[in-house]
């Protein structure tokens, strides 16, 4: 069943075509991977979905057949749709606690009034939340930093962090937008195993852009391929390996390319 | 939390409440009660800002101008309109509010220092406002606005005017604290850690912005009913000025911007520095750096 | 625990100011509280303090010694209250000097009331201050009644109704237009041309004076808050075009010699009511003048000269009343100086006319100097002349 979708998708930045006319279709309980060189436009695109950016006429998106396409962010956050970012954005002067919490919020079952004058009911809610996001806290191992403040948290538990703080919002469709950004080989398998553990637990839909090929090649049936905002491939990561437009593309990006065909390759 | 744990805060703050209500009986002189309802007034004024600018990040300098509002109005709605003070000050508050509310919406666009600007005009062309304006007392300001009363007793000293104050600073306290733990708090605390990750875990950052203003002003607005009834009753536009409003934003830096604690020790001690530094006036050119 | 500590800095910040303050024995105390942020302000601080001064250095009142307590109130009556209440009941003074603005006197009145505290001010002119019927407050200054009805007769007589007022919105001036406004409607049935009020501290009226042109005023009343806006709307005046036969009518501020001196030529023809005038050729008044030179480098403006004879009029009372100040007698002390204050009669010094007081706590009985002087500078400048019109003494009960 189809759960997300996008129409003539594009969106320009002064002269560049950060994402052009991308259609673009996402099944319920898909992991869909999205891949890329750098600057092809995945990060553009998960912030044309989240309303972050506004996008050219023309364009539209679907989420559950209804037309979101630029919704304010946080409306479409409320239809079931949470990212994390490229660059983390914890909130860094809140204890880990108090980020799942945030992330908690659109399901808190009190309003603005209780917040000031709620008493026991409020509490009991308060309580109630706080457990639950323990639990979760549990569950991606990040428990025992529950009362430290973000900042102090390494670079791995902050992605593990980041990632917590999506799962406690409980969506829909989960945007990853390089989940394991900076990891070391170790860490990313834990990563992916929480990934899919948290998946398998909320039934999420996952959409998992990533530069370690690896992560989407072993997640994901499915996989769209990127290239100066223009879709250029999408299939398995059998047929997606072997695309010559794809091989192309990532021969084009000079930096890493040794790299990107060892992994393409592996 | 254990049991006894609670039992023992709560221990605490019986004992609190007791010595505060007693303070009057142990302090010797008028002045210096009049001293202390300035400061619990600070107080609810530090802790309202604190909500705004310490929790929500919103850099406002409007706090001064919506005090103001609440002062004029609550005087207006007594002196004019006949209203007691237990009418007039739920009228200040509401007015304030709703200008809080207004005062806010630069904030949907605006941020760090040109949030302050935009604010920072509402609370000069106010008092501009109020100073020109005759009906308004204009800088001859409004006396005689006269002291709460109850059944036929009257707050009208220092002494007596500290029991309907002190009651005020220990709810706004109380609710101060309420906020920030709940999930209005942690909203706050998000949109000022950023606001871009905020909206993304479905925060509504122009609504819960617009509480955070709203909250400042009814704590603004209190304290500046609390203020205009504050005998001997009179209030002028210069109490209103950029200066004291510089005064209540170092009142939350000495503290700790954001904790409550802090504001509330900053108000004391901004105060007292307030208080004696009249008397070396040598030396406020040099502490707080005025012509 | 955390809680436990931080309250406790509280309380050691409250105990901080409970520093309970002795009654300072067999001295007589006198609490200051005016505007010390400026440059003249400090000056006439210091010219009171060392009018005391000179008093103790001669053996004092009856051997008494007086010590004098300032305050600063910045011109904020927030301020102003709290020093009233701060001098009173901590200090435990004898009596109270203040303050140098209105708007900050206006509540003291209030405070000196409830205390029992002779009170007088130097500066203060707006005649709400007498109107509060304080039993304790006393005005050494020109009340703004006799002020505008001065104006007013000047108006009616040498200029004429059509007016246009560009007024600073600052109390003393504020009051002062508004009754000459008020007084021209009642007894000519004249409105004004316009009246606009200015923020204190405005420096360009040119839009006002372009619009008081296009009316073709008789005068133009100005009062622009600070000596410096003052000589910048003496100047727009003229820039703007309005002919030099437009009367221009300033406040008992325009007395101040930086007028003259920002404002050149365009202070010529300037008409304006005073409590003193430096070109006062009255012996005292050039030995004071004088002095005030020497001592403090600037030519005395009635503020001086007011504080000046505040402090004599002090000296003069304190002399004749009986005090034991002990802790006991303060109240009585309190009052036997204001009843002494109250019997002041026809003290003469730098004032425009003698000051007397008495015992009802109405407008008559406790407005000092009744006779304004009108003045005129004939040329601006650092060498300005100015020449005494004349001077008119009015009844007590004038304008009430
Ligand atoms: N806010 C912006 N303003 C201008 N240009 C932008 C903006 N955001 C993205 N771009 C441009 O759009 C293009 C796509 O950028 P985007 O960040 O989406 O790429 P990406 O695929 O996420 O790259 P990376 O792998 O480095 O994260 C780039 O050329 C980038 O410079
Ligand atoms: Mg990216």
């Amino acid at each position: 069943m189809k759960i997300l979708e996008t129409n003539n998708l594009s969106k320009s930045f002064g002269g560049i075509k950060a994402i052009n006319n991308l259609d673009f279709t996402l099944n319920q309980n898909e992991v869909r991977g999205v891949i890329g060189p750098n600057g092809s436009g995945k990060s553009t695109f998960f912030n044309l979905l989240t309303g972050i950016y506004k996008t050219d006429e023309g364009s539209r998106i679907f989420l559950n057949g209804e037309n979101i396409t630029n919704l304010e962010t946080h409306l479409i956050v409320e239809r079931g749709m949470a990212r994390t970012f490229q660059l983390l954005r914890l909130f860094s002067e809140m204890t880990v606690l108090d980020n799942m919490m945030v992330g908690y919020h659109l399901h808190v079952k009190y309003g603005i009034l209780s917040s000031i004058f709620g008493t026991r009911t409020t509490r009991a809610e308060e309580k109630r939340i706080r457990e639950e996001m323990m639990e979760l806290l549990v569950f991606i191992g990040l428990i025992d930093y529950a009362f430290m403040d973000a900042t102090e948290l390494s670079i791995g538990q902050r992605r593990l962090l980041s990632l917590g703080r999506a799962m406690a919002m409980q969506p829909k469709i989960l945007l990853l937008d390089e989940p394991a950004a900076g990891l070391s080989p170790v860490n990313v398998d834990n990563l992916l195993k929480i990934i899919m553990s948290l998946r398998k637990r909320y039934s999420t839909t996952l959409v998992i852009t990533e530069h370690i090929l690896k992560v989407v090649m072993e997640t994901c049936k499915t996989i769209t391929v990127l290239d100066y905002g223009t879709k250029i491939a999408e299939g398995t990561p059998t047929e997606v390996k072997n695309d010559n437009k794809v091989i192309n593309a990532y021969l084009g990006e000079e930096l890493d390319d040794d790299q990107v065909l060892r992994e393409l390759n592996s | 939390m254990s049991f006894s744990n609670k039992y023992r805060i709560n221990l605490y703050w019986a004992a609190i409440i007791i010595i505060l209500s007693l303070l009057p009986f142990i302090v010797p002189n008028l002045y210096q009660m009049h001293l202390i309802n300035i400061i619990c007034i600070n107080i609810i004024m530090a802790i309202g800002l604190n909500i705004v600018k310490g929790f929500a990040g919103q850099v406002t300098v409007a706090h001064i101008g919506l005090y103001a509002m609440g002062a004029y109005s609550s005087a207006i709605l007594s002196i004019n309109y006949g209203f007691s003070f237990w009418m007039a000050l739920p009228g200040a508050v509401i007015i304030t509010v709703i200008a809080g509310a207004i005062v806010g919406i630069p904030s949907f666009r605006l941020q760090g220092p040109y949030l302050a600007l935009a604010t920072l005009a509402f609370s000069e062309s106010l008092r501009i406002y109020i100073s020109v304006n005759t009906d308004l007392g204009a800088t001859i300001g409004i006396s005689n606005i006269p002291p709460p009363v109850i059944f036929d007793f009257t707050f009208n000293d220092a002494f007596l005017y500290y029991y309907i104050v002190i009651p005020f600073t220990l709810i706004s306290i109380y609710f101060s604290f309420k906020i920030l733990k709940s999930k209005l708090g942690r909203a706050f605390k998000a949109i000022r850690e950023d606001q871009l990750s905020s909206s993304a875990v479905g925060i509504n950052l122009r609504f819960y912005k617009t509480i955070a203003f709203v909250i400042s002003a009814v704590y603004a607005g209190l304290a500046g009913s609390l203020y205009a009834h504050l005998d001997p009753g009179f209030i002028h536009p210069n109490n209103f000025t950029l200066q004291e409003s510089v005064l209540y934003i170092l009142m939350l830096v000495i503290g700790g911007i954001g904790h409550i604690w802090g504001c509330i020790v900053g108000a004391v001690f901004i105060t007292l520095i307030w208080d004696l530094t009249r008397e070396y006036y040598q030396y406020q050119l040099i502490i707080f750096g005025y012509d | 625990m955390k809680l436990i500590f931080k309250f406790s800095l509280i309380m050691t910040c409250f105990t901080f100011i409970f520093t309970s303050y002795a009654f300072s024995e067999g001295k007589i105390k006198i609490g200051v509280s005016i505007r010390m942020i400026s440059d003249i302000g400090f000056k006439h601080g210091k010219m009171m303090e060392d009018e005391i001064q000179m008093i103790n250095d001669s053996g004092g009142i009856n051997g008494k010694m007086i010590e004098l307590i300032f305050l600063n109130d910045e011109c904020k009556s927030e301020k102003g209250i709290a020093n009233a209440q701060k001098l009173i009941y901590q200090h435990n003074v004898h009596l109270l000097i203040g303050s140098s603005c209105s708007s900050v006197t206006l509540p003291m009145v209030d405070v000196s009331a409830k205390g029992g505290v002779p009170h007088i001010t130097p500066h203060s002119t707006s005649s709400k201050i007498t109107k509060r019927g304080s039993d304790w407050i006393f005005r050494v200054p020109i009340s703004s009644r006799f002020y505008k009805s001065v104006d007013v007769a000047h108006i009616v007589k040498n200029v004429g109704l059509d007016l246009a007022y560009i007024i600073s919105a600052d109390s003393a001036s504020l009051t002062q237009a508004e009754e000459i406004r008020d007084e021209i409607k009642r007894d000519h049935g004249k409105q004004p041309l316009m009246f606009v009020t200015v923020q204190q501290g405005e420096m360009d009226f040119r839009s006002h004076m372009l619009k008081a042109k296009s009316m073709n005023p008789d005068a133009l009343l100005i009062s622009a808050g600070t000596v410096a806006g003052a000589a910048k709307a003496l100047i727009q005046s003229y820039e703007v075009g309005i002919p030099a036969s437009v009367k221009r009518i300033l406040g008992s501020g325009a007395s101040k010699q930086e007028i003259p001196t920002l404002a050149g030529d365009a202070v010529k023809g300037v008409y304006f009511t005073a409590a003193f005038s430096a070109a006062d050729d009255r012996p005292i008044a050039k030995l004071f003048t004088r002095m005030i030179k020497d001592k403090y480098g600037v030519l005395p403006d009635h503020d001086f000269s007011q504080a000046w004879d505040l402090i004599q009029i002090v000296e003069h009372a304190l002399r004749k009343a009986d005090l034991k100040l002990t802790d006991e007698s303060l109240a009585s002390d309190r009052t036997a100086i204001r009843d002494a204050i109250a019997n002041i009669q026809n003290y003469q010094g730098l004032a425009s006319g003698p000051i007397s007081f008495c015992a009802d706590p109405t407008p008559e009985c406790r407005d000092g100097n009744k006779t304004p002087v009108m003045i005129e500078y004939t040329k601006g400048g650092k060498d300005f002349v100015t020449k005494v019109l004349g001077t008119i003494t009015f009844k007590p009960n004038h304008g009430l």
